[in-house]
């Protein structure tokens, strides 16, 4: 079956072939198929090599010698190994749900076909991103990624802003690719290679602290940053949301933003040497999780909700790295993508229903006319509060026992950042299926279940945030932690290095009964304010004090456009207007203006400009002699 | 060498069918015979030919490699010029004589083995581009573009002989091996008026090769001059120059790399951010191309700062991906140009649309341009990079790649126009001569992109 | 690299290339006859007449065709005089290249004739 393995990504990729150029010829029904039925082939694909694999070495499939310069040799070769199998079993499996769940959101689109072009292409991206056998063809797929990532983001184009926030998200996802570009560069000058198989058992024999070896962690987690949306590069997340919602589900819950998470626990080696750059993780990823959480109290638009939380959440898994939980991190992943995409995909019901209205304000009481909706949204939620047996409970305590082991600081500002997560979750719930409905006369003749397409990917997805959690059961409730144990050869060599866990049974179940009590605290809060006072924040309240820091997302779009954006704005700005428009053209202009008038002869403006230029030669040729013979 | 011949006697050949008003014949004799000479170039690959004519010329590999994509954009560029020069004047033959001279000078540019060579090859092409650049007579902007042009390529010329005869006073010889012996063979006590020779070299080159700061006339010549010209000037003269520059630092002056890497250095880096950052604030598409073309000058520049085995490998993908895409965009702005008479960003709002082919073809230059993965660009900046890391210029990449994200803004500023922005305009009709010139490129851009193998073990 | 000193032939160049100029410019403006002008005697002389105009006028640009047809086809010629003193080592080889030579150089004059430049009107 591992035969077979090149099939995983040319599925989507034919798709994307059949969709693209037949966009305009095939009938919706068919482009839906076949879109659905790549992906559904490559989760089948995926499926029986997760039955079939057992070898404890990672597979590596090499298809063709892509790159050979010198001693150095890229082939474009894909890996799989248990860590691989899970992003693909995640991948393709919601990846599937989505498409088919797409069918049906999309149908009254006249963009279909391209938009499921589009998806496919996002798939195809994605897998290389994670069958990659080295870091090159890792970043194909990042790259790639962000550029559908782009495209889906803005594909409600004829929307100036939408079109803005898909170029804001690919310009910071390039400004974290520029660290992960300039890692992957120092990786190869270090060891002479990118592939996985030949730099890990390498790097597992330096010393930890090795300097090269934190640099080239730092640039791979600031390319992670921009990618999983960590500060200070998480602000296009919420504004991504301008794409459509499964595309959020998909891309910006499920999969992509989780690449970061992916790459550095793929890399686990390099960094369990680097204590320095695992900190900064730490501290990063807990101040992502509160800042994200804190944002998301106060938003009114159902999307914007589920997008800081996802940014929070993401944050909970680089705590979870920077502590050293690899598989904790990677097992929230999991469980995240079952829970976001759900909770994604319901928030598309309800915005369907509502005809495509966001805004919680003008929501309420709808869990009588979309049940279905409410039932698998109620589960998401839950999971995601954390609170047992759902997904959410296991893989969040397994990141905060690491914690509290780690730092007790870190993990009481952790735990307050899951109080939080309890809390804006169900006032989302709250405002939106509880209380009297508040939106027009003609939303509410409108308000329908969604279709069967739409509803089954819920189902499905709610299944599995209820059963998600109990692969990774710790072995103080009486499970044997399934995940850790296939995991493990991946990270034989970290866990040579990091210990494990070594709290005793009676301090875990302390740290689960805070964390669950809190958490049950903070709803009843959020059920008090919410429904029993039925309160709807209004426009102004949002405005005064700590809420309007909240909910003007702290500023901190502004504080970018004023730390860079301007700069660079200025600084391009003076190029144009000093160095090129006044400095040689002004000077040329101004010559041409006085002189236009009094004569024709435009052969003195000539003369002028072209004078100016040889000036600056000169200069530069001067300059040039200096520096060469008198400063060096 | 018999692609020289080739070229030259082409050239006659195409001014006289011109005189004899036989204009049907100019374009289809133009790019046969510049297959003949394409042909005649790669057999010539791995004969391992000694030089020639009194070591005037040596057509080694390096001389193949890059007469070969030298002709290959030319006959490009050929393509795109149906109907083109009938437009604009009377003198069609002349037109294509004139390009092909100054093929001719660079084939000479690259294949010289001897810095008398140099210096006639590059005026070879210089006075052809000279004319060419102003051959809309009755045009202020061709006329201005032709004399600047014309002015400082003399006063940089200038320059580059003043090099020439300095480094002849110091080493007694115009022959590059001659000069590379006289090198090494003195470790110390090099004649001072050879290193003044040497930076004075670079000033010339670096002028021809349009890298700050002597990159003044880049912006208003490539404005100025019909666009097909300025596809010819940013691509082929532009690696035509890279080559001239390469061999003459490989072959002569890399145990110097010490003195004159510093100042090459500064130059590359002022050279990326000047490009760069005035790109990005323009509102004219043919202007930004001039000045990410300066930008791309600065990449090219690192695999010679980076002197090393890697180089020519280096240069060469780099210039092969740049030349296509080059073509591409300027293929794109010439049909947009006829149809909406301007050359905006905004006069491509739409072209998704209306044109679904030319605008996929022109979002993967640009995608080629910025350094995408899976685009040739993207092969090309990686193996300059790698050529710069290789003796660890780690800085030097770091800033590179800064430059790089920069070059995204304004890039991507087209696609958005292309992609995100309506606009109610009809289809452009594309003839089929662009759409089998943007069919080959887009191929050779995906293809070098996903395949590169068949390329970077040339040397 | 070098020392300082290497450098004193570049400084002495430059020294001699201004000092040429600044002393011939000097030494003619000293030497030279003195007279004294008047406005008079500064105008064109036009057999008594009155002058109309400036004798810088501009010229019709065939005059500029034909001299730089001329300066080109004369400075081709002097190759032939080198060629012309070592004829006899060059053997047949060198005749047939100055075949060539002259050959494309009388392909450019047919040019030159069917494109009328050398017609004057």
């Amino acid at each position: 079956m591992i035969d077979l393995v090149w099939l995983i990504p040319l599925l989507p990729f034919i798709g994307f072939l059949i969709n693209g150029l037949g966009r305009n010829v095939l009938p919706k029904p068919l482009i839906g198929t076949i879109a659905s039925l790549a992906v559904i082939g490559s989760f089948a694909i995926s499926l029986s090599i997760f039955l079939t694999f057992d070898a404890a070495q990672p597979q590596v499939i090499h298809l063709f010698d892509w790159i050979n310069v010198g001693s150095l040799s890229i082939p474009f070769a894909f890996q799989i190994d248990q860590l691989s199998i899970m992003m693909l079993l995640i991948i393709t499996g919601i990846g599937s749900l989505i498409h088919i769940y797409s069918a049906g959101y999309m149908s009254h689109d006249t963009g279909f076909g391209k938009f499921f072009a589009y998806l496919n292409l996002f798939v195809f991206f994605m897998l290389l991103l994670v069958m990659g056998s080295n870091y090159v063809i890792m970043f194909i797929g990042w790259e790639g990624v962000g550029l559908c990532s782009y495209l889906l983001i803005g594909f409600w184009y004829s929307n100036g802003a939408y079109a803005d926030a898909a170029k804001k998200a690919f310009i910071m996802n390039r400004i974290g690719d520029l660290g992960f570009l300039l890692g992957v560069f120092l990786i190869i000058s270090t060891f002479g290679s990118v592939s996985f198989t030949e730099i890990f058992p390498k790097a597992a024999g330096m010393v930890s602290g090795d300097a090269t070896l934190i640099l080239i962690t730092i640039l791979l987690f600031i390319g992670a940053t921009g990618k999983s949306a960590q500060l200070p590069l998480f602000t296009w997340l919420p504004d991504a949301m301008a794409g459509p919602t499964p595309v959020s589900a998909l891309i910006h819950a499920a999969t992509m933003v989780t690449a970061g998470i992916y790459m550095i626990a793929r890399s686990n080696i390099l960094f369990a040497l680097s204590p320095v750059t695992l900190d900064i993780i730490a501290v990063i990823g807990l101040l992502t999780a509160v800042v994200a959480a804190f944002i998301a109290l106060t938003q009114t638009d159902i999307k914007k909700v589920l997008a800081y939380s996802t940014v929070s959440q993401l944050g909970y898994m680089f705590l979870g790295l920077g502590v050293g939980a690899f598989t904790g991190a990677f097992f929230h992943v999991l469980t995240h993508a079952f829970f976001k995409a759900l909770l994604f995909l319901g928030a598309g019901s309800v915005i369907h229903a509502m005809s495509n209205e966001q805004d919680m304000r003008n929501m309420g009481g709808l869990r009588k006319k979309l049940p279905i909706t409410f039932l698998t949204m109620l589960i998401g939620t839950i999971a995601i509060a954390g609170l047992p047996p759902f997904a959410g409970f296991f893989s969040k305590d397994e990141i905060l026992a690491h914690v509290y082991e780690h730092n007790k600081l870190l993990w009481i500002i952790g735990l307050f950042g899951a109080f939080l997560t309890a809390a804006y979750m169900f006032r989302m719930m709250f405002l939106t299926f509880w209380g009297n409905f508040r939106g027009t006369e003609d939303q509410k003749h409108h308000l329908h279940e969604s279709p069967v397409s739409m509803t089954f990917p819920l189902i499905v997805l709610a299944i599995l945030s209820i059963v998600g959690g109990f692969m990774g059961v710790p072995h103080a409730l009486g499970g044997h932690h399934w995940l850790n144990e296939y995991l493990s050869p991946v990270l034989a060599a970290t866990n040579n290095i990091l210990p494990a866990l070594s709290l005793d049974h009676a301090t875990e179940y302390m740290l689960m009964g805070i964390s669950v009590g809190g958490v049950i605290i903070s709803i009843i809060i959020a059920y008090v304010k919410y429904v029993s006072k039925g309160y709807v924040p209004k426009e102004e309240e949002l405005q005064s004090g700590i809420s309007k820091l909240s909910y003007n997302k702290l500023y901190l779009d502004e504080l970018y456009t004023a730390i860079i954006q301007k700069p660079l704005d200025a600084l391009s700005a003076f190029f144009f207007k000093v160095v090129d428009k006044s400095g040689i053209d002004g000077l040329v202009n101004g010559l041409g203006k006085v002189s236009i008038e009094a004569s024709k002869t435009l052969r003195l403006l000539q003369t002028g400009n072209v004078g100016f230029y040889i000036f600056a030669m000169v200069i530069g040729i001067v300059a040039v002699l200096v520096y060469s013979f008198i400063i060096i | 060498m018999s692609t020289l011949i080739v070229i030259s006697i082409l050239a006659i050949v195409v001014l006289y069918l011109g005189l004899f008003k036989a204009k049907q014949a100019l374009l289809p004799i133009s790019v046969l015979g510049l297959v003949a000479a394409l042909a005649l170039a790669i057999m010539e690959w791995n004969s391992n030919a000694a030089p020639i004519f009194s070591g005037m010329m040596h057509f080694d590999n390096f001389a193949v490699a890059f007469s070969s994509i030298c002709i290959i954009t030319t006959i490009l560029v050929f393509l795109l010029s149906k109907n083109y020069f009938e437009k604009i004047s009377d003198n069609v033959a002349e037109y294509y004589t004139l390009i092909l001279f100054a093929l001719s000078g660079i084939i000479v540019m690259v294949s010289y083995h001897n810095l008398s060579m140099l210096f006639v090859g590059l005026e070879i092409m210089s006075v052809s581009l000279y004319i060419l650049a102003g051959i809309k007579r009755k045009d202020f902007a061709s006329n201005e573009a032709a004399l600047k042009y014309f002015l400082m390529g003399a006063f940089s010329t200038g320059f580059l002989l003043f090099g020439i005869a300095l480094i002849y006073g110091a080493s007694k010889s115009f022959d590059l091996a001659v000069i590379a012996q006289y090198v090494i063979d003195r470790p110390t006590g090099i004649d001072p008026i050879f290193y003044v020779g040497l930076v004075l070299m670079i000033v010339g080159l670096c002028f021809k090769v349009g890298a700050a700061p002597f990159h003044f006339w880049t912006p208003d010549v490539y404005e100025g001059a019909p666009t097909l010209i300025t596809a010819f000037m940013s691509t082929v003269v532009k690696i035509a120059g890279f080559a001239a520059f390469l061999r003459l630092f490989s072959i002569c002056f890399a145990p110097l790399q010490d003195f004159w890497m510093p100042t090459l250095l500064v130059i590359t880096i002022l050279t990326l951010f000047v490009g760069n950052i005035t790109a990005l604030y323009q509102t004219n598409f043919k202007r930004m191309l001039a000045f990410s073309s300066i930008s791309h000058a600065g990449y090219m520049l690192f695999a010679i700062v980076a002197l090393g085995a890697a180089s020519t490998n280096a240069i060469f993908i780099y210039a092969a991906a740049y030349a296509v895409s080059s073509i591409t965009a300027f293929a794109v702005l010439m049909l947009v140009k006829a149809k909406t008479g301007s050359e905006n960003f905004e006069d491509f709002n739409g072209l998704a649309k209306s044109n679904p082919f030319l605008a996929f073809a022109l979002t993967v230059a640009m995608l080629s341009f910025a350094g995408i993965p899976l685009t040739a660009g993207f092969i090309g900046k990686f193996f300059v990079f790698n050529a710069a890391l290789a003796q660890y210029h780690t800085w030097l990449v770091a800033i590179a790649v800064v430059n790089a994200i920069i070059g995204v803004f304004y890039y991507f500023k087209v696609i958005v126009a292309m992609y995100f922005k309506d606009n109610q305009t009809k289809q452009i009709a594309t003839p089929a001569y662009f759409n089998f010139v943007l069919g080959v490129s887009l191929i050779i851009t995906l293809v070098l992109g996903i395949y590169p193998s068949f390329i970077t073990n040339l040397f | 690299m070098s020392a300082p000193v290497d450098y004193l032939p570049i400084i002495m160049q430059l020294l001699v290339a201004l000092g040429f100029v600044a002393l011939t410019m000097g030494i003619t403006h000293l030497i030279g006859p003195k007279r004294k002008t008047t406005d008079v005697k500064l105008t064109a002389f036009e057999s008594g007449i009155e002058v109309i105009g400036n004798a810088r006028q501009p010229f019709s640009i065939k005059y500029f065709v034909v001299a730089i047809l001329f300066v080109l086809f004369d400075v081709e010629v002097i190759f032939m005089y080198p060629w012309a003193v070592n004829f006899r080592e060059f053997g047949l080889n060198g005749l047939i290249e100055m075949f060539i030579f002259m050959g494309t150089l009388l392909l450019g004059f047919i040019y030159v004739i069917k494109k009328k430049a050398l017609e004057w009107d």
